[in-house]
């Protein structure tokens, strides 16, 4: 019969720590014999991980259905244009988005919002094939959706392994907006006038900056970061 | 030739929230234990399983998924079938595996175990079984157990009575929810991988305890609600947060002393005794009486009607009814996230003591309880007493120890002796 130390709890005299605090059990006169079967059972069962292949079938059939359907449809009102391949291109975006988190457990979150950008993009790409507009294509929506690519997952990547703080978060989602909407200006009057003028991005990266110039100060001062805690009860 | 047609139940109000909340992380499961004085024989108590339950048919049911409602069928396949117990108790539920058997049985050396779906019965119904279970397999094993005094006679045929939907029989005309504190101090720790599930169990005298209840003229329930709510109030304390939360513990109360029936389905409602540390600290004695007369002043019939009415008009609501169940599925989570673990930062649940028969007690040791897995990282409290043994669980998937730590630091301060048991 031992009792921990720390907590003044009788222990089962197999243990070889508390359980509720971890001190080990250092008794002379009993010692916790191995052989000792546990007052718990020890087996532990192993638990297939649910599959979903059901609802991923479930739900690709009905994404399926769908553009079916509109296809059908196409065939009877308006058919002088092929307006259901944009309901297809739709569901085929939907389909990236929802169906492979659901077969591949455990997809990381970045690879996935990769997928997920670079599925709006194939998408935009499809109406700019069947509008003929290829061109606007390669020189605006591409790069704007790289830059995205780039972006998004980045940033998302940054704040949840760093395990950023709110307001370091704040900070980096006001300069990643910042930065983005220069990259879309420098696209945008490439494409429009062919040479950068900057303009309206500017005012948003100040902002930006503005913004984030006291949560900085705020952040890096602790006295003032325990004030705004304790104003903003944040 | 007409097809015989296959008879389904309808759920009553909760076990269709327990139904639509299960998930793979979390069910609505708990156990009851029975450590008898000698080891258990595995083909004997599968004996007693196969002839207990066919007069228990509110537990021989599996779950049927409608278009608009679950519902219960009566489960014809083979089982279910004893298993040697695992280490992680109270495994989620899944309602398409084990041939959608929603009880289980579970013996290791003088342990069995008896884990039941919270769809199907409350802690009280599901006791009322597990004593006939224990005196089925006490029979089995060569005691004479004659059936009475709370002992159900297997030979007679299941009493519709104890099929009855009480919450519906009781529903009267006022529907009020019990006032709900805002959101309240959220107790997380950091979960552990699928699946791990820690219990840590302590042993105290009952008669030690009483008396220190009585000491602060408390019951058991009220002083062991007093202790735990200081703990999480000083937890949150050192947590140091930027602004307090109430403290709030979810206390489920039987219905059956109120509104007497003989139902083993769910009649439990929950009641939330709350302090909000914001507005100073309060002594252990002053919380002890504020449990003590909250637990009066709320838990008397017509509030409890009321708040149980409540729950299933929810259920009656036309536009609710009309929405197919996949649909609600989500509603009853969100609903149930807002009302059922947003509000609180503990469970507290005693089912009572485990009386028994004379004929019994010289073959049974001791009693343990222990709730499932809750929707987040936070332990559940559970208690049972059993002759002179008072039995408390922590019970939850995550890492830390430090709510049941001081919670029976404290009891060993207040001059209480404790045994601890964990699987950690
Ligand atoms: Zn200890």
């Amino acid at each position: 019969m031992s009792y921990c130390v720390n907590c003044g709890v009788e222990l089962n005299p197999g243990a070889i720590a508390c359980p509720l605090c971890s001190t080990p059990v250092v008794n002379p006169n009993c010692h916790p014999d191995a052989a000792e079967p546990g007052f718990f059972p020890s087996r532990k069962e192993e638990v297939a991980p649910v599959s979903r292949r059901e609802a991923a079938l479930l739900l690709s059939s009905m994404l399926l259905s769908v553009a079916i359907c509109c296809g059908l449809l196409n065939l009877v009102f308006y058919s002088h244009i092929w307006w259901s391949f944009f309901i297809g291109g739709a569901m085929a975006m939907l389909w990236v988005w929802f169906v492979p988190p659901l077969l591949i457990k455990g997809m990381f979150i970045w690879v996935r919002l990769t997928l997920d950008v670079l599925a709006v993009g194939a998408y935009v790409c499809l109406i700019a094939v069947a509008l003929d507009g290829m061109d606007w294509f390669l020189a605006l929506a591409l790069p704007i959706n790289v830059a995205a690519v780039v972006i998004i997952p980045v940033l998302y990547w940054i704040i949840r392994t760093r395990r950023c703080s709110l307001l370091v978060s704040a900070v980096l989602v006001l300069m990643a907006i910042g930065l983005f909407s220069m990259l879309t200006e420098y696209i945008c009057d490439r494409y429009l006038i062919g040479e950068w003028t900057p303009g309206w991005a500017l005012v948003v990266l100040a902002s930006c900056v503005g913004l984030s110039i006291p949560l900085i100060i705020v952040r890096r001062v602790p006295s003032l970061r325990e004030e705004a805690r304790r104003r903003f009860h944040m | 030739m007409e097809k015989p047609r296959r008879p389904w139940y309808r759920m009553d109000n909760a076990s269709f929230m327990y139904s639509s909340i299960q998930r793979e992380e979390f069910s609505a499961i708990y156990r009851f234990s029975a450590v008898l004085t000698e080891r258990v024989d595995p083909v004997l108590l599968q004996a007693a399983v196969d002839r207990t339950l066919p007069r228990f048919p509110g537990f021989a049911m599996k779950i049927c998924r409608g278009f608009f409602w679950y519902y219960f069928e009566p489960n014809t396949a083979p089982g279910p079938y004893v298993k040697e117990d695992t280490a992680d108790p109270c495994r989620p539920v899944r309602f398409n595996e084990d041939s959608g058997w929603l009880v289980r049985f579970y013996y290791y050396r003088s342990r069995i175990s008896l884990e039941v779906f919270h769809a199907l019965a409350d802690g009280a119904g599901s006791l009322t079984f597990f004593k006939a279970l224990l005196a089925e397999y006490l029979r089995q094993r060569g005691a004479a157990i004659p059936p009475g005094e709370g002992v159900i006679d297997l030979d007679e045929p299941p009493r519709p009575e104890e099929r009855e939907d009480a919450y519906l029989r009781y529903a009267g005309k006022a529907a009020r929810a019990i006032p709900r504190v805002p959101k309240a101090y959220q107790n997380r720790g950091t979960p552990e991988p699928f699946y791990t599930f820690h219990v840590t169990m302590g042993f105290l005298s009952v008669q030690e305890l009483r008396g220190k209840a009585r000491s602060y003229g408390a019951s058991i329930t009220e002083y062991l609600a007093a202790v735990l709510m200081l703990q999480l109030i000083e937890k949150q304390k050192r947590e140091r947060p930027i602004r307090e939360k109430p403290v709030t513990l979810a206390v489920p109360v039987n219905l059956r002393p109120f509104f007497p029936t003989e139902t083993l389905r769910n009649f439990i409602i929950t009641v939330q005794p709350s302090v909000d540390p914001t507005l100073g600290d309060y002594s252990f004695e002053q919380l002890i009486s504020l449990i003590h007369s909250y637990m009066h002043l709320t838990a008397e019939p017509v509030k409890l009607r009321a708040a149980m009415t409540r729950g299933v008009r929810l259920l009656l609501n036309p536009f609710l009814v009309l929405i197919p169940r996949v649909l609600k599925n989500p509603i009853m989570l969100l609903s149930y996230h807002l009302t059922g673990v947003e509000p609180y930062s503990a469970v507290l649940t005693n089912p009572g003591r485990f009386v028994v028969p004379e004929c019994m007690r010289p073959y049974i040791e001791h009693m343990e309880v222990v709730q499932g897995q809750a929707t987040v990282a936070r332990p559940h409290v559970s208690t049972i007493s059993y002759g002179d043994t008072f039995e408390i669980t922590f019970s939850g998937v995550q890492k830390e120890t430090e709510l049941e730590r001081e919670f029976f630091r404290f009891l060993v301060r207040d001059g209480l002796h404790v045994r601890i048991e964990s699987n950690r």
